[in-house]
C-alpha cells in the first residue's frame, strides 16, 4: 500500500519542471532538414531494375544483338569436321618424299 | 508556423515522408518535437543537449525515412522514442559530465517568494539524486513519470519486459526515498 511519503514521491516525479525548449527549435530542425539530402532505400528488385535501366538500348540494337546471339547459337551447334580426302595427303607425302630425293 | 495537414496521421506523414515529401516532416516535427524533447531534457538536464538530441533524431529520420518499418514497428511515438532514448545514453557515455541548467528558471514567479525557493531547491535535490541513479532506472521514471507512459509501452521503449521495468522502478523509487529521506 502506498504511504504519503509513496505518494509525494510520485507528485514531484511527475511535476518535475522542463526548461523549454528555443521557440526555434521546430524551424531550426525543418530548415536542417533542407539540407540535407534523403537516402532512399532500394530494394533488390529495384536496384536490379536500374542496373538494366543504365544499360537501355535503342530497339535496332536489340534486334543486331538478338542476330549476333542467334548466329553464334547456330555455329556453335553446328558440327565441325574437315572434308579432307585421302588423295590430298597422299599427294601432300609424295611431295615431300619428292623432294628429299633431291636432297 | 501553421500546422500542415493535421488530419493526417503519423504512419499517413511517415509515407509521405519516404516519398520525399518536406511538408510531411514538418508536420510531423511540429506535433512532435515537445514531447520528445521533454524526455530528452528530463534525462539530459541541460537544454542544449536536448535539443541536439532531438534535432539529430529527427535529421536521421529525414536522411533514411526507410527506417522507420510500420510492419515492423508498432507506433511512431513509441519506436523514435527509443531512437531519442539511445541517441540520450550514447551522449551520455560521449560527455558524461553533462553540465546541468542552473535552477533559477524553474521557479514560478507566481508564487510567494519562500515557497517558490523551497520548491526550488527540492527539485534540485531529487533531480541531482535522480542523476545519481543507475542510466536504466533513470529513463524508466522519465518514462512512466515525466511521459505518463504506460509500464507495458515504457517496457517496449526500452526493450524490456513488464516485470524486469517494474522492478527498475521499484529500485528507483526506493533510492529517492532513502536519499530523500529529510525532505519527503
Amino acid at each position: 500500500m502506498k504511504d504519503e511519503r509513496d505518494e509525494k514521491l510520485d507528485l514531484w516525479l511527475q511535476q518535475r519542471a522542463v526548461t523549454p525548449a528555443s521557440a526555434d527549435l521546430t524551424q531550426r530542425i525543418i530548415l536542417q532538414a533542407q539540407q540535407v539530402p534523403q537516402r532512399k532505400s532500394v530494394s533488390l528488385w529495384q536496384s536490379v531494375r536500374d542496373l538494366f535501366a543504365e544499360f537501355h538500348l535503342p530497339k535496332p540494337a536489340y534486334v543486331l544483338a538478338g542476330a549476333l546471339a542467334i548466329g553464334l547459337v547456330i555455329g556453335f551447334s553446328t558440327p565441325q569436321y574437315n572434308e579432307t580426302s585421302a588423295n590430298d595427303v597422299v599427294a601432300a607425302q609424295n611431295f615431300l618424299s619428292a623432294d628429299e630425293t633431291v636432297l | 508556423m501553421a500546422t500542415a495537414w493535421p488530419e493526417k496521421d503519423d504512419n499517413e506523414l511517415l509515407s509521405l515522408i519516404q516519398n520525399g515529401s518536406s511538408q510531411a516532416f514538418s508536420t510531423l516535427v511540429e506535433r512532435h518535437t515537445e514531447r520528445f524533447y521533454r524526455l530528452a531534457y528530463r534525462y539530459l538536464q541541460s537544454r542544449e543537449a536536448a535539443e541536439d538530441v532531438v534535432q539529430e533524431a529527427f535529421i536521421k529520420l529525414w536522411e533514411n525515412p526507410g527506417l522507420w518499418q510500420p510492419a515492423r514497428n508498432s507506433k511512431f511515438t513509441t519506436w523514435f522514442y527509443q531512437i531519442v532514448v539511445n541517441l540520450c545514453l550514447d551522449l551520455r557515455k560521449r560527455k558524461p559530465h553533462t553540465t546541468l541548467d542552473d535552477g533559477t528558471q524553474l521557479i514560478d514567479e507566481r508564487e510567494p517568494i519562500d515557497e517558490s525557493m523551497i520548491r526550488a531547491q527540492e527539485q534540485k535535490m531529487l533531480e541531482k539524486e535522480i542523476a545519481a541513479l543507475p542510466e536504466r532506472q533513470q529513463m524508466a521514471l522519465n518514462l512512466c513519470f515525466g511521459e505518463g507512459l504506460t509500464n507495458q509501452e515504457a517496457a517496449e521503449i526500452m526493450g524490456l519486459n513488464l516485470k524486469a521495468l517494474q522492478s527498475l522502478i521499484m529500485r528507483a523509487k526506493t533510492t529517492l526515498k532513502t536519499r530523500l529521506k529529510s525532505i519527503l
